[in-house]
C-alpha cells in the first residue's frame, strides 16, 4: 500500500530553502490559525496535527536533511525508501524547548513512520528509569506472623531471594528494589512489588485480622469449669473455659491472631464445642444416670 | 462541585486549576469561602485554557486572556452581523 507523500514545505507555506527562524515564525502563526480550539473548522484538528508534524521535522536539521534526501526519493518514485519495517503508531509529544512549548499529544503520520520509524529520530531519547512491576505472593499465616525468606524465579531464567518482614497484612505491599523492568541508557531499573495474599489455613478461619478456631471440651470440663489447651498459631496456648459454658461460647484469646500494623495484633477467637463420649464405662454410665436423677435441668425449655 | 472534582473532570493537577481559578477563569458559583462549590463548566474552561497554553506557549495570564476574547467573539457573533458591541 503506497503511503502518500506530505509536503511539509507546502504545509508550512514555505520555500524549500527556508531558514529556521521562517519555519518557526510560520508554525507559530499557524498554529494560532487553526488550533480547535480558536478554530470552528472540522479540518482544523488535523491540519493543527499536519502542522505540528512539520514543524517537528523541518525544525530539526537532522530530521529536516533526511526528509529533503529520502523524500524527494519518496516523492520521485512515489514509494517508501527502504527504511525496514512499517511501525506502529505512537503518541509522544513534540517540544519546541526554546520556547517551551509542546504541541500537543497526537499521533504522527504513517509517512513520518516510514522516514523516521527506525527509533532514533521518533522516540523519546535520553535515559528512562524501567517500569515497576507487581506481582502476588502467597504466605502461609505462620509466615505472615514470623516472616520468611523466599526465592523467586523471575521469567528469565534469574532468581532474587525475598526477605518477608515479620508481621505482613493481608493486601500489604512489599517492595523490593530493582527487580523491576530495566532502565534504558543506563538509567535504574524499577521495583518489583510484591501483593501479600494470605492462604487458608488447614485449621484456622481467618476474620480480618482475627482467628477463628474451635476448642473441645468435656461435658464436665463444659460444667465445672477447666483450663484446657487450644492451638494457636505459634504453638498451643491455656485457655480457662468458664464454668456453665455452652457450645458456641466464643473465649478470647486476646493478641494472638494476626498482625494488624504498628506492633498490633488481632484476636484468637475459640469457640467452646462439647464433645460427648461415644462410649461410656459401667461407672460412667452410673454417674451420669445418677447425675440426671439428681438435676431438674431442662435444656430446652427456657431458665437455667 | 469542588475544586478537586473541577480538576479531576479537566484531566489536571489541582494545582493548575487552582492557578486558573486565582486568574478569574472562573469562579465560585456556590458555597462558602471556606468550601466553595463551581459549576460544571469551570472543568471545560480550564481544560480549554491548559490546552491553548500548552499548545501555543502561552504563559497562563495569556490562555485565560485568550478564553475571555473568543467569550466576548462568541458574544459579538451570536448578536448578529449588523450591531456592535
Amino acid at each position: 500500500m503506497a503511503v502518500e507523500y506530505k509536503d511539509y514545505y507546502e504545509v508550512l507555506g514555505l520555500p524549500r530553502d527556508a531558514s529556521q527562524d521562517d519555519i518557526r515564525r510560520a508554525y507559530r502563526k499557524r498554529a494560532r490559525q487553526y488550533h480547535p480550539d480558536l478554530n470552528a473548522d472540522p479540518d482544523a484538528e488535523d491540519r493543527f496535527k499536519e502542522l505540528g508534524e512539520a514543524y517537528e521535522v523541518l525544525s530539526d536539521p537532522d530530521k529536516r536533511g533526511r526528509y529533503d534526501r529520502l523524500g524527494a526519493q519518496w516523492r520521485a518514485q512515489g514509494a517508501a525508501p527502504g527504511n525496514g519495517d512499517f511501525e506502529d503508531f505512537f503518541e509522544r509529544q513534540g517540544f519546541d524547548r526554546d520556547m517551551g512549548m509542546e504541541f500537543g499529544d497526537g499521533v504522527f503520520s504513517e509517512f513520518f513512520e516510514r522516514l523516521f520509524g527506525d527509533g532514533a529520530a521518533a522516540r523519546p531519547s535520553g535515559p528512562m528509569r524501567g517500569r515497576d512491576i507487581e506481582a502476588i505472593i502467597e504466605l502461609s499465616l505462620e509466615d505472615a506472623l514470623n516472616g520468611a525468606r523466599r526465592r523467586l524465579s523471575l521469567g528469565d531464567g534469574h532468581s532474587v531471594a525475598v526477605n518477608i518482614p515479620a508481621g505482613v497484612r493481608e493486601g500489604q505491599r512489599i517492595r523490593v528494589a530493582g527487580q523491576g523492568a530495566p532502565g534504558r541508557d543506563g538509567a535504574p531499573a524499577g521495583d518489583l512489588y510484591l501483593l501479600v495474599r494470605l492462604k487458608p489455613h488447614p485449621r484456622f478461619r481467618r476474620q480480618g485480622d482475627d482467628l477463628l478456631v474451635d476448642v473441645r471440651v468435656a461435658p464436665w470440663e463444659a460444667a465445672v469449669g477447666a483450663t484446657v489447651p487450644v492451638s494457636t498459631l505459634a504453638g498451643t496456648a491455656q485457655v480457662r473455659v468458664p464454668a456453665g459454658s455452652s457450645s458456641g461460647r466464643r473465649l478470647r484469646l486476646r493478641g494472638r491472631g494476626l498482625p494488624a500494623g504498628d506492633d498490633k495484633r488481632g484476636d484468637l477467637y475459640a469457640t467452646v464445642e462439647i464433645a460427648v463420649p461415644k462410649e461410656l464405662s459401667d461407672e460412667e454410665r452410673e454417674l451420669f444416670e445418677k447425675l440426671a436423677s439428681v438435676s431438674d435441668f431442662n435444656p430446652r425449655e427456657g431458665g437455667r | 462541585m469542588e475544586l478537586a472534582v473541577v480538576a479531576r473532570q479537566a484531566g489536571l493537577r489541582v494545582s493548575v486549576v487552582r492557578r486558573y481559578l486565582a486568574l478569574g477563569l472562573f469562579e465560585p458559583s456556590a458555597g462558602t469561602g471556606r468550601a466553595p462549590l463551581f459549576a460544571p463548566s469551570s472543568a471545560a474552561r480550564a481544560a480549554k485554557a491548559e490546552r491553548l497554553r500548552r499548545d501555543l506557549g502561552l504563559n497562563p495570564a495569556g490562555a485565560v486572556l485568550a478564553c475571555e476574547l473568543l467569550d466576548r467573539i462568541r458574544e459579538l457573533e451570536s448578536r448578529g452581523p449588523n450591531r456592535s458591541g
